[in-house]
């Protein structure tokens, strides 16, 4: 009976022990890490775990024609989860962090991430339908500043919040050789 | 008094896990909410011949868009839809929003809020729901199933 009593309390402190408060600089940089490879696979469901059930993304962005206005948006984690679904129709995707600072809030329980990144990848028409994913004349090369706030929940680093500031310009596709996967 | 405390723990376990699963569970109508017919924009409000759930599916409401049911009151259900299009100078975030409210056994669109560009006139809004279904001949609701029936601009199938 001692027995079954430990291992249901040991059962029951499980996910007491998930309940992980703080974070450090460490662990939020392998989690970026981490969340930079799921980006890279394109695989929705990955990229969607690493964000937060509140997560909010807001987004401005710089089309490659300078004369028009950028784009703003702020969109919730359902439809931001909804639209990283969408870049698995991509073949082709190149993405590289070239700058990253992180800043971790005094009471430690949230890191505040600064990261540059560069995205390369096929740039359809809008309204355009590819016929095959090679349909493209140019790849599009997004440049862009993330800041997000990482925190804990559920006893997982997770993204509470991005703000992204995007650059996009065009270049030939022949100019670029970016891999199939 | 020690022979109680495993089954205890155990049931403080399961009835954890079933309010984790119940807080988890995104809200929505019920069933009844969705078939009832939806109301036409004339005055007297005629039914369309339609459910709210047909009308629903016949606009692609699941398809790419992101859908959102929030109760806004006893028996009044908000609708949100959203999406990411693609423009010339960058992705835009569209939204509608739709406030259905039952009343009798009907259901009306009480109101639209929705993104730059798109219509919030309760009547116009009505008339584009049912373009879709009068388009495609959808299966109407049981009152108009027969030869004769009418409908608040419905085009029974000859």
């Amino acid at each position: 009976m001692r027995f079954i009593v430990a291992a249901l309390l040991l059962a029951q402190c499980l996910p007491l022990s998930a309940c992980k408060k703080e974070v450090t600089r460490q662990e939020v940089a392998a989690f970026v890490d981490k969340a930079d490879n799921a980006a890279r696979k394109r695989f929705a469901p990955e990229i969607c775990e690493l964000r937060g059930k509140d997560f909010r993304m807001k987004m401005k962005f710089q089309g490659h024609e300078a004369r028009m206005e950028p784009t703003q948006m702020e969109i919730g984690r359902k439809l931001y989860c909804a639209n990283a679904g969408s870049f698995s129709r991509l073949r082709q995707y190149k993405l590289e962090r070239t700058a990253m600072d992180i800043d971790i809030a005094t009471d430690r329980r949230t890191a505040r991430v600064t990261a540059d990144y560069i995205e390369t990848m096929p740039y359809y028409e809008p309204g355009m339908m590819p016929a095959t994913p090679d349909d493209f004349t140019h790849f599009q090369v997004v440049e862009s500043r993330d800041e997000s706030v990482v925190g804990v929940e559920d006893g997982d680093l997770v993204f509470l919040s991005t703000e992204a500031d995007a650059h996009q310009s065009l270049i030939l596709k022949s100019s670029v050789a970016i891999p199939y996967d | 008094m020690r022979a109680l405390a495993g089954p205890a723990m155990l049931l403080v376990m399961v009835g954890g896990f079933a309010i984790y699963r119940g807080m988890a569970k995104e809200e929505a109508p019920s069933h009844d909410f969705l078939e009832l017919e939806f109301a036409g924009a004339d005055a007297d409000r005629t039914g369309s011949c339609y459910s709210l759930s047909t009308v629903l599916i016949a606009n692609g409401v699941f398809g790419s868009t992101t859908r959102t049911w929030k109760a806004a009151g006893d028996d009044s259900w908000t609708l949100d839809l959203e999406t990411v299009s693609q423009s010339y100078n960058g992705p835009v975030h569209e939204f509608q929003n739709f406030t259905f409210e039952k009343s009798g056994k009907q259901v009306q669109l009480k109101s639209v809020e929705a993104s730059a560009g798109r219509p919030t006139d309760v009547t116009r809004n009505i008339d584009m729901l049912l373009e879709a279904p009068n388009g495609r001949h959808s299966t109407p609701v049981e009152r108009c199933a027969g030869s004769g029936a009418a409908g608040y601009h419905y085009n029974p199938r000859k």
